[in-house]
């Protein structure tokens, strides 16, 4: 990250939060095309080395600036995210916008509406500034599955960024945009986001709207953001999240509101699970120590913090597999080349036009899944794969459910390996599974959690922490992680 | 867990995709080593869990069933592969 702070970041653009830029252009002291522009020139003079980007959409993001400034000029109230660039994961639609997934199924594909989530960031006055880079279909830990290209970690650039929202969190931890949206299946944001050193939430499921976001697994999918403080993090999401009638798994209750304003009340007899299944052989020493470093500073601000058996929460990789594998092959059965997507050249019949799309459209591990997923729900293996993975994620909500009975929280790392290098994990399948395993009983249980920057390795590479809270617990895990933020007052 | 190339094949056919030789060749070990790892399920004691995943949730929503007009018929089918006047057009599936 460049340095060069002046004052309150000044004009420092890599370094502007989220709550900066809004307030700034509110109040009328750049204007929102000022902002589009120095965005950017960020990107063009940045994305070279990184990669983060597959479309920059400077056109329209000028066009989007232009209104703000003209709305705040006329006098109307400027939105919560005035002027803000946000950069959107590639599975997330854009009217108007490619739209490809990171794939070559989705190469040529142009959305013809918005995603409820860009709907709101649009409402709110904030600039889509582009599309980022990921693993195809999201299916990946390192965004190297992507068909287009490499991200490199901004931190460390022969290392990956983390998946698969890899893009997001480069684009963001390199000062390209304040905030970007990624997608969570079972740890795509938080992954990434301790990977490139900043702030990912995956939020409870029926949260934030699925309407446009391209499915991978439908029972695990949320959309969340991504971004440099615990504060952007929760303006974010009072936007993004709310009902949505085109999503019939929207939350139909209440939602909790200010989420930023609530941050700094405080964690005092906040009661703190450490979850002793994380602490296992294959997490690395440094984020051991870090994480557990973490902790008690938490408990040193008032917090209880005790060691507590989960005994499901190890087991869990399995049947994330299995269940996501087979979402997958069930949804990614509507890639058949004719409403959309790649259609081959050449084809006697239909059989042949599908088998071909697919082939030629879907990548290695995109396959890999669909097969898995196929194989786990054919007929002779469904009761021992994906009954059986059904049956343990019961299990895990119940004892996930009994945690939360006495605890506000759980605190553990997110990932249990530092950034990786490029290449290192990508011929074994197998190993780059394992990156997920302290991620995925999150989504197999529904339940928010956080990835907050908790320190770095002694070769500077950055750790994250995550905090997971029960059900429509973002308020508790945001105080929690703003309350460390404060704390450890790391350095970007 | 043994797995044939056979069994690949099957697969591959089920999920509607093609793979050369070498593929499957290679898939077919994958296959052998995830799914030996996928069996790690069976060493947990689950007898007595009930699979319902949503047996202890809210109801399931629905909504009302009510046409709504997609404005623009032109940017809806601009991703279509192929098109006939209003239609998309696909292979004979008859003779």
């Amino acid at each position: 990250m460049s340095g060069g702070i002046t004052g309150t970041h000044g004009n420092d653009f890599g370094l502007m939060s989220v709550r900066e830029i809004s307030a700034g252009v509110a109040a009328g002291r750049y204007s929102a095309s000022e902002i589009t522009r120095m965005c950017v020139e960020r990107i063009k003079s940045t994305d070279g080395e990184t990669g983060a980007f597959l479309t920059v959409c400077e056109e329209t993001a000028i066009a989007q600036a232009k209104a703000v400034d003209e709305k705040i000029r006329s006098g109307k109230k400027p939105g919560k995210l005035a002027g803000v660039p946000v950069a959107v994961k590639d599975n997330i639609c854009t009217d108007g916008i490619r739209t490809t997934c990171a794939s070559r199924m989705l190469e040529d594909y142009i959305p013809p509406y918005n995603a409820t989530v860009v709907e709101k960031l649009i409402s709110e006055d904030a600039v889509i500034i582009g599309k980022t880079n990921m693993d195809e279909f999201a299916m990946g830990s390192s965004t190297e599955n992507s068909a287009f290209k490499i991200t490199r970690n901004p931190r460390d650039t022969d290392r990956v960024p983390g998946g698969s929202s890899g893009g997001s969190a480069a684009a963001v931890a390199a000062g390209m945009v304040p905030a970007a949206l990624g997608s969570d299946t079972g740890g795509s944001i938080r992954q990434p986001a301790a990977f490139c050193g900043i702030v990912g939430l995956k939020p409870t499921y029926g949260l934030v709207s699925r309407y446009g976001l391209i499915a991978f697994g439908s029972s695990l999918d949320q959309v969340g953001p991504m971004t440099k403080t615990v504060e952007d993090c929760a303006l974010m999401l009072e936007v993004i999240q709310g009902m949505d009638v085109r999503d019939s798994t929207s939350h139909r209750g209440k939602y909790p509101q200010d989420y930023a304003g609530r941050l700094g009340e405080g964690i005092r007899d906040f009661r703190i699970a450490v979850l002793k299944e994380f602490f296992t052989d294959g997490l690395d020493g440094e984020i051991a120590s870090a994480v557990r470093d973490s902790a008690r500073r938490l408990e040193g601000l008032g917090a209880a913090v005790d060691e507590v058996s989960l005994p499901a929460a190890g087991d869990g990789l399995a049947a994330y597999y299995i269940i996501s594998s087979a979402e997958a092959s069930s949804n990614l059965a509507r890639y058949d080349g004719i409403r959309y997507g790649h259609r081959p050249k050449e084809f006697a019949d239909v059989d042949e036009l599908m088998e071909k799309a697919r082939s030629e459209g879907f990548g290695t591990e995109v396959k890999r899944r669909i097969m898995l997923g196929t194989y786990a729900l054919s007929s002779g293996y469904y009761d021992a794969y994906y009954k059986r993975a059904q049956k343990y994620r019961k299990l895990l909500r119940s004892q996930l459910a009994g945690v939360f009975e006495k605890y506000d929280l759980i605190l553990g790392p997110t990932s249990p390996v530092l950034p990786f290098r490029i290449g290192e994990r990508i011929g074994d399948p197998l190993s780059m599974y394992l990156a997920d395993v302290y991620t995925i009983i999150v989504n197999l249980a529904g339940l928010p959690a956080i990835s907050v920057p908790c320190g770095s390795s002694r070769d500077g590479l950055p750790i994250g922490l995550q905090l997971i809270g029960p059900h429509f617990g973002e308020t508790v895990i945001l105080q929690a992680a703003y309350a460390l933020e404060q704390e450890l007052k790391l350095e970007p | 867990m043994k797995i044939s190339k056979e069994d690949v094949v099957y697969i591959a056919k089920l999920a509607k995709l093609r793979f050369s030789e070498d593929e499957i060749e290679k898939l077919t070990g994958e296959f052998e080593s995830i799914l030996d790892y996928f069996r790690s399920i069976d060493r947990m004691d689950l007898e007595n869990v009930d699979p319902d995943e949503f047996a202890d949730r809210r109801e399931t929503v629905s909504r009302a069933d009510e046409n709504v007009i997609f404005g623009d018929r032109e940017k809806l089918f601009r991703n279509a592969g192929s098109m006939r006047g209003t239609f998309i057009q696909v292979p004979r599936i008859l003779d």
